[in-house]
């Protein structure tokens, strides 16, 4: 088990790193310079622009920004942001907590979600709640995730104003809450965002999870575990479902690139202020630092959760020798 | 009051913020000697209110006197002095700071504080606009406060993000990419502004800010740059329009460096054919007003008699073919000498008008027999591409200051000028204009100066947008600066009977 962490860990750092490199390079090749001043609104001479240029290094040649760049990182300096005039550190210090929340809460969502109707489609199949069950989930997974959002902020926050549009708080309340108010408050603010992620993963947990239970009812060690007189709620929890977690539990590892990529949408969509907000932002603005610092992380919550992903097949199905 | 607004701010910082929201909540915080009044006159002292400075004098003619008001005071208490002034001048000025609106201040030659109450502006030549430019490009800034971090280090001090002021409002708390909070400072000199808190809430997707908006999660917005967003929040009983004049105008810029935009007969051509009129209303509806030229309604100067180029077809294909260029028999686009007549248009992503109206310039010009090409790009390649002069033609948009002077940014030599156009005529007409003592004779000559560029046609002077702030029916007294909408926050008011509740919430 050691052994197979620390081979995954190099490997993933190795990943890591071939990811830094390779955005730094790509994000500085692209067409366009970093935005150090928005000439359509406020008139930022070219001279300024070339000075705060030379103030970033940025008029070095490529491979001595990367040079420089790499030994930063290794001393765990991200540099700062051409754009926001702040660490990067803080930046994403800020941000990805929030991010995590958000990915956090939609990924316990849609596994919930996608486990519990799964399940129950592959108890009832066949039958007419499978059937409907199945059309529902495909036309969720379908869905653009910027549509959704938009749909839910506008039936539950316009229309009904169920619940609140933007942000993570009240801005006005905020203040005068008391801990666990501003927590609820959060909680409050979290159920759109996180159910526009969580609901689209939830519908592609939901089809993976049928079949694959469908598939264990029907096997060999189900029939055995029944001819033995086990209880048929035993025989689904311990035996078949559990066999057919595999599936769920190895998408669920790769869903976190997803959760990442999609929470640029509904972040932008609900004014949730994230990694995915700040990635995006950054990217339009060319802050080289901030791209690729956002790059490192995202790699290594990547690298993380398909090792995380790995490690609960093993031990849902004791089938499965992680040394193998 | 909570405003919706798009984008977070970089730094609250007033010399180095380049972000509307860094601006809008930086000026809230921070004051200026004085003020421009509603109608923006920019030429002679009458268009100001005292702010800072109490009153002012002309010494001769290029010393300014400038009396602090005593009452003036910074949020820790110390008083606003005239060493604040010289210092925020230094600040401005000093190339480490990196001010984008520093070359805005060339001609001001010093700034000293012969006594606390005392700032002695010299200029280094007499012109009409010394007080404007003496006071509406910079904000006065704290020397006890920021004298001991080094310049270059300002943009990203602690203060960037946490400011001390001397204004209406106070810094309350900025989460970044979420809001920012400033509350009324109760003490302030000229007088508590009635609203209690200002807080900007950043919803980065346009149709959510309005959604927000009109689920009252926010109470006022900016500009609504969106024909369909406008007209949803239109319909809405609790919301109003309030119109204010635009400081954007946007145009097709050619390349002069370029053929076929090295012949002037050719750009004219082109004005001449592309119906604005009808582009304006497609794209917009009422939503905008055709360009006079490259002002916008927010000058003084703006006037719709300004002349321009006429829409005549057939005069613009007569002046192609006497230029050389012909249509062959069968063939779509003109020729001359082997060269077919086409050229390249960049359209920023960012902007969907724009992206539309090129489509129907692009129309217009193939019924010319000339071929446009659109080549939408990000707006950081755009800008790049027209810095180096690596474009045929590109639809900019330009934000411009009160000052008709900013006509000279941008036609007149200089790196801002990005289709290098090059007119002694213009040039000689802007000078005298920026020397006229007052706006009734500096007026016809700011206007000649517009026909002169509309005559030469660098760019195609397309559309002005007509701004609309979209605010709650709770707020009353709301009056627009155009070139800064919440200049006059402090004398805005909530209706006592308002229902939205957030001014309880704030603790009023």
């Amino acid at each position: 088990m050691l052994g197979f962490l620390a081979r995954r860990l190099a490997l993933a750092a190795g990943t890591v790193a071939a990811v830094v490199i390779l955005t730094f390079t790509l994000v500085h090749l692209a067409p366009g310079t970093p935005m150090l001043g928005d000439p359509e609104r406020t008139l930022v001479s070219p001279e300024t622009i070339a000075r705060q240029r030379a103030l970033f290094g940025l008029d070095r040649p490529l491979p001595a920004q990367l040079a420089r760049y790499a030994r930063n990182l290794l001393t765990g300096e991200l540099g700062e942001s051409f754009t926001l005039h702040r660490p990067v550190a803080r930046v994403l210090a800020d941000a990805l907590p929030n991010t995590l929340l958000l990915g956090g809460t939609a990924l316990l969502l849609a596994l919930v979600l996608g486990l519990a109707v799964g399940a129950l489609q592959a108890l009832r199949h066949p039958s007419l709640w499978d059937t409907a069950l199945s059309a529902a989930s495909l036309v969720l997974y379908s869905v653009p995730l910027f549509w959704l959002g938009l749909l839910l902020l506008l039936v539950f926050g316009q229309e009904l104003r169920w619940l609140p549009i933007s942000g993570m708080s009240d801005p006005t309340l905020r203040e005068t809450l008391s801990p666990l108010g501003r927590a609820l408050d959060v909680a409050r603010h979290l159920v759109l965002p996180a159910a526009t992620l969580g609901l689209v993963q939830g519908a592609a947990f939901a089809r993976f999870q049928r079949s694959a239970l469908i598939e264990s009812l029907g096997a060999e060690f189900v029939r055995a575990a029944r001819a033995k007189g086990l209880p048929e709620r035993l025989v689904v929890l311990r035996h078949a479902l559990r066999h057919a977690l595999a599936p769920t539990i190895t998408l669920a590892g790769l869903s976190i690139p997803y959760l990442l990529a999609g929470s640029v949408l509904v972040e932008s969509v609900f004014g949730w202020p994230g990694l995915g907000r700040v990635a995006y932002d950054a990217i339009l603005s060319r802050d080289y630092n901030v791209v690729t610092a956002c790059a490192l992380v995202t790699g290594i919550l990547v690298a993380f959760g398909n090792l995380a992903a790995d490690v609960g097949i093993a031990a849902a199905d004791p089938r499965v020798r992680l040394e193998q | 009051m909570v405003i919706a607004t798009t984008g977070d701010a970089d730094v609250l910082l007033p010399p180095v913020t380049t972000t509307t929201l860094g601006s809008n909540v930086a000026d809230r915080i921070f004051c200026r000697l004085a003020e421009l009044t509603l109608d923006l006159n920019t030429v002679d002292d009458s268009g100001f209110r005292p702010v800072l400075a109490r009153s002012w004098e002309h010494r001769d003619s290029t010393t300014m006197v400038f009396h602090l008001d005593p009452r003036a005071r910074w949020e820790d208490g110390a008083p606003v002095t005239a060493a604040d002034v010289a210092f925020t001048f230094a600040v401005y000025r000093d190339p480490a700071v990196n001010a984008p609106l520093a070359p805005n201040l060339a001609a001001i030659d010093s700034v000293t504080a012969p006594d606390s109450a005392t700032a002695v502006f010299r200029f280094r030549r007499w012109y009409p606009e010394q007080l404007y430019d003496a006071t509406y490009h910079m904000r006065i800034l704290p020397k006890h406060l920021l004298d001991t971090i080094p310049r270059a280090r300002l943009a990203s001090s602690e203060f960037g993000r946490h400011p001390v002021g001397d204004g209406p409002y106070r810094f309350v708390d900025w989460q970044a990419g979420t809001q920012i909070t400033l509350a009324a400072d109760s003490s302030w000199f000229l007088g508590r502004p009635h609203i209690a808190r200002l807080a900007w809430r950043i919803i980065p997707d346009l149709q959510a800010a309005v959604s927000a908006l009109l689920a009252g999660e926010a109470d006022a917005m900016e500009l609504i740059p969106s024909r369909n967003q406008l007209e949803r929040v239109q319909d809405d009983p609790e919301i109003r329009l309030v119109p204010y004049a635009s400081p954007f105008y946007a145009g097709i810029v050619f390349n002069l460096r370029r053929p076929p935009f090295s012949d002037r007969e050719v750009r004219r051509a082109i004005a001449m054919v592309l119906d604005r009129g009808t582009i304006v209303q497609s794209v917009f509806g009422r939503f905008a007003d055709v360009a006079a030229g490259a002002t916008s309604p927010m000058q003084w100067i703006w006037s719709d008699s300004v002349r321009q180029l006429p829409l005549d077809t057939a005069a613009a294909a007569k002046a192609l073919a006497a230029r050389g260029w012909r249509l062959a028999q069968g063939r779509p686009v003109r020729i001359r000498a082997g060269v077919p007549l086409r050229f390249t248009l960049l359209v920023p992503t960012s902007s969907q008008v724009r992206q539309q109206a090129a489509v129907i310039v692009q129309d217009e010009l193939r019924r010319l027999g000339v071929e446009m090409r659109i080549q939408p790009v990000e707006f950081t390649v755009m800008e790049r591409r027209t810095v180096g002069g690596d474009f045929d033609a590109a639809f900019v948009s330009r934000t411009i200051d009160p000052s008709p002077a900013s006509l000279l940014q941008f036609w007149g030599a200089g790196e801002s000028n990005i289709g290098r156009y090059a007119s002694p005529a213009f040039d000689s007409l802007a000078a005298a204009a920026s020397r006229a003592r007052s706006r009734a004779e500096a007026g016809p000559l700011w206007r000649r100066a517009l026909e002169q560029l509309n005559e030469d046609a660098p760019a195609v002077f397309v559309f002005s947008p007509r701004n609309n702030a979209a605010v709650g029916l709770q707020l009353e007294n709301v009056s627009i600066r155009p070139d800064d909408w919440l200049a006059t926050v402090s004398e805005w008011r909530v209706r006592a009977a308002s229902d939205r509740g957030r001014e309880r919430a704030a603790g009023r």
